[in-house]
C-alpha cells in the first residue's frame, strides 16, 4: 500500500487529463447543480446488472460504471485493460494492478476541490480541514509588518516547540500560524544560539499578551485573566513562609507556566531529601540503578527547606526578624504542565551542561506536591489514602524537548505524542516514528504533560 | 408447474421493488437530498460512537495483516459485517423517518 500513488495512472495523466477528470467528478460522484444531479441519477447504474447499489464504480478510460461487490467493474478491467476506476460514493480512485485505491496527490486535489464545490452548491456546510494559506494570504502576511508566516528557517528549537504547542507533528512544509513578531533581540537573552526553555516562556508571554490586548478592558488582573494561554499553561505555586519561633505560615501564590527543577550534579546540594515527604508510593517509582526520577526532583522542589540565619524573614507574628523554613507546593495545577529539567549551570563557579540521566514517567500523578495534599500532612494524615477517584491530578506525558551538544553549540530534538501511544520523533524538518523506549531513555529537557482528565468549569 | 410460477411471482415482486429503489434513488439524488442524508448519517454515526468503534476494528485488521500489506478490501470484508450490526436503531429508525417524510412531500 502506497501512500503516495502508483506509476499505472500515468498512462490516464496525458492530454487534458485533469479537465477529464473534473468532469467525471461533476457528473457522476459529487453533482453539485440539478443538472448534473439528474444525468446522475439517470446514468449511474450498472452496465452489467442494472443496480445502483454494490459499490459503483466507473471505469475512468471509457464510458462503464459496474458494481464493485459483484466484480462486474473487474470483469471489464481485465476485458478492456482498463487499469483505473472510480468509487462513485466516495470518489477513491482504484488501480486494478495494484489492486487497492491508490491516493495519488494531483488527483486528490481535484477531488477535494470538486467535492467543496458541489457542497457549496447545495448549501452543505464545509469539512473541517487545517489551514493552509492561500497564495493571496501569503503576500499580505509578508506585507503586514506586525505579522509573520513562520518558516521552516527560523529559530532553532521552534519547529519542536510548536509541536507542543499545536499537539502534533509537523509535516516538512511550513507552520500555517501567523503569530505575532517575536523579536530575539527583545525577548530572548543575548546568547548567540537561543534556549528552548527560554524561547518557550517568551513564545507563552508575547501570546498571553497578544491574547490579553485582544480581549481590552476584560483583562483587570494581570495574573489571571482568561484568556487562552492562562487557562491551559498557567499554574498557581504556592508558597508558605513559616516562623521558626511562633509557626506563623506566611502564604503567596505566584502563578507559573513552568517548574524548573534542580538536578543532582548542579552546584546546588540536591541530597539529602528531607523526611516525611513521599512520593513515591503514588507513583510507584523503582530506583532499580539509583537513577535519579522526576519524582525525586518534584520531591526536591516541594521539599521546606530551612532559609537561614543570614537569611531572616520579618514575622508578622512575632514584630521580628527571624528564621523560617520556606515550602513550595502546587496550589493549582494548569492542564498542560511543563517541566524545565535545569541542566545548563551558569553559577559564578561554573559553566555547563549538566547531562545527568533523570527519568521520568509516561504518566505522573502530582496529587503529593499538591498544597491540600500538605495540609492534610501537617494535619496528622500521613498516609496519603490512594484516592483513586480523584483524577484531577494525574497527568500523561506527551512531548519531550531534548538538547544535544554542550552549552557553547548544540541541537534540538522533540518527541511528540499522537492519540494514545504514537510517538514520532522530530528533528528539524524530519520526522521519524519513535518508540515509547526511545523515548523514556532519552535525556529530556523539557517535559510536557496535560491532565488526563479535563472537567467543566 | 407450481413451483416455477411460485418463483416467477417471487422474481416479479423482487424486481418490482429493485425497481421502486432505483427510482427511489433517482429522486433522493435528483433533489441533492442524497448528499444531505449522507451527511446527516456521518453526524449522526460519529455522535453515537460509532465511528470511533469502527476505527477501532480497522485498527484491528491492520494489526493482523500488517500495514504494509493490507488493503481497502481487506478493511472492507473485515469490517463491514460487524460495521452493519453495530448501527444503532435510533439511527437507522431517523434516516427513514427523513426518507418517508421526503417521499410524502415529493410523491408523484
Amino acid at each position: 500500500m502506497s501512500p503516495a500513488g502508483c506509476s499505472h495512472v500515468n498512462g490516464f495523466k496525458v492530454d487534458n487529463w485533469k479537465q477529464n477528470l473534473r468532469v467525471i467528478y461533476q457528473c457522476f460522484v459529487w453533482s453539485g447543480s440539478a443538472e448534473t444531479r439528474k444525468r446522475k441519477a439517470k446514468s449511474c447504474v450498472c452496465h452489467m446488472c442494472g443496480a445502483h447499489l454494490n459499490r459503483l464504480h466507473s471505469c475512468l478510460h471509457c464510458v462503464f460504471f459496474g458494481c464493485f461487490s459483484k466484480k462486474h467493474i473487474h470483469d471489464h478491467a481485465k476485458n478492456k485493460r482498463h487499469n483505473l476506476a472510480i468509487d462513485l460514493l466516495y470518489g477513491g480512485i482504484y488501480c486494478f494492478v495494484c489492486q487497492d485505491y491508490i491516493y495519488d496527490k494531483d488527483m486528490e486535489q481535484i477531488a477535494k476541490e470538486e467535492q467543496r464545490k458541489a457542497w457549496k452548491l447545495q448549501g452543505i456546510g464545509e469539512k473541517y480541514s487545517m489551514w493552509e494559506p492561500t497564495k493571496r494570504e501569503l503576500e499580505l502576511l509578508r506585507h503586514n509588518p506586525k505579522r509573520r508566516k513562520i518558516t521552516a528557517n527560523c529559530t532553532i528549537g521552534l519547529r519542536a516547540l510548536s509541536g507542543v504547542l499545536l499537539g502534533s507533528p509537523l509535516s516538512s512544509h511550513s507552520l500555517p500560524v501567523a503569530a505575532p513578531r517575536l523579536d530575539s533581540r527583545r525577548h530572548l537573552a543575548g546568547y548567540e544560539q537561543q534556549d528552548a526553555h527560554e524561547f518557550l516562556i517568551a513564545a507563552l508571554d508575547v501570546l498571553h499578551r497578544h491574547c490579553k490586548d485582544d480581549n481590552g478592558k476584560k483583562a483587570n488582573n494581570p495574573n489571571h485573566c482568561n484568556c487562552i494561554i492562562d487557562q491551559i499553561f498557567t499554574g498557581g505555586l504556592q508558597s508558605d513562609v513559616t516562623c521558626q519561633v511562633c509557626h506563623g505560615v506566611s502564604t503567596t501564590i505566584d502563578p507559573f507556566w513552568d517548574i524548573s527543577l534542580d538536578l543532582p550534579g548542579s552546584s546546588t546540594p540536591f541530597w539529602p531529601l528531607s523526611p516525611g515527604s513521599d512520593g513515591s508510593v503514588v507513583n510507584g517509582d523503582s530506583h532499580p540503578t539509583g537513577a535519579t526520577t522526576l519524582t525525586d526532583c518534584l520531591r526536591r522542589f516541594t521539599r521546606p527547606e530551612h532559609l537561614g540565619s543570614s537569611a531572616k524573614i520579618k514575622c508578622s507574628g512575632c514584630h521580628s526578624y527571624q528564621e523560617s523554613t520556606k515550602q513550595l507546593t502546587m496550589k493549582r495545577l494548569p492542564i498542560v504542565a511543563c517541566f524545565h529539567l535545569k541542566r545548563f549551570e551558569h553559577s559564578a563557579k561554573l559553566r555547563r551542561k549538566i547531562t545527568t540521566y533523570v527519568s521520568f514517567p509516561l504518566e505522573l500523578d502530582m496529587t503529593p506536591f499538591m498544597a491540600s495534599s500538605k495540609e492534610s500532612r501537617m494535619n496528622g494524615q500521613y498516609q496519603q489514602p490512594v484516592d483513586s477517584l480523584n483524577n484531577d491530578n494525574k497527568y500523561s506525558l506527551f512531548a519531550v524537548v531534548n538538547h544535544q551538544g554542550t552549552l557553547e553549540s548544540g541541537h534540538y530534538t522533540t518527541f511528540i505524542r499522537q492519540h494514545k501511544d504514537q510517538w514520532f520523533k522530530c528533528d528539524d524538518a524530519i520526522i521519524t516514528k519513535a518508540s515509547i523506549k526511545d523515548v523514556l531513555d532519552s535525556e529530556g529537557y523539557l517535559l510536557f504533560y496535560h491532565k488526563q482528565f479535563l472537567e467543566y468549569e | 408447474m407450481n413451483v416455477l410460477l411460485y418463483y416467477n411471482t417471487y422474481l416479479i415482486n423482487m424486481s418490482k421493488e429493485s425497481q421502486m429503489r432505483a427510482a427511489i434513488n433517482q429522486k433522493l439524488i435528483e433533489m441533492g437530498e442524497r448528499e444531505r442524508l449522507k451527511e446527516l448519517l456521518r453526524a449522526k454515526l460519529i455522535e453515537c460512537g460509532w465511528r470511533d468503534q469502527l476505527k477501532a476494528l480497522c485498527k484491528d485488521v491492520i494489526k493482523e495483516k500488517g500495514i504494509e500489506n493490507v488493503t481497502v478490501e481487506d478493511l472492507v470484508a473485515g469490517v463491514t459485517p460487524k460495521g452493519r450490526a453495530l448501527v444503532p436503531d435510533s439511527v437507522k429508525k431517523e434516516l427513514l423517518q427523513r426518507i418517508r417524510a421526503f417521499l410524502a412531500q415529493h410523491s408523484t
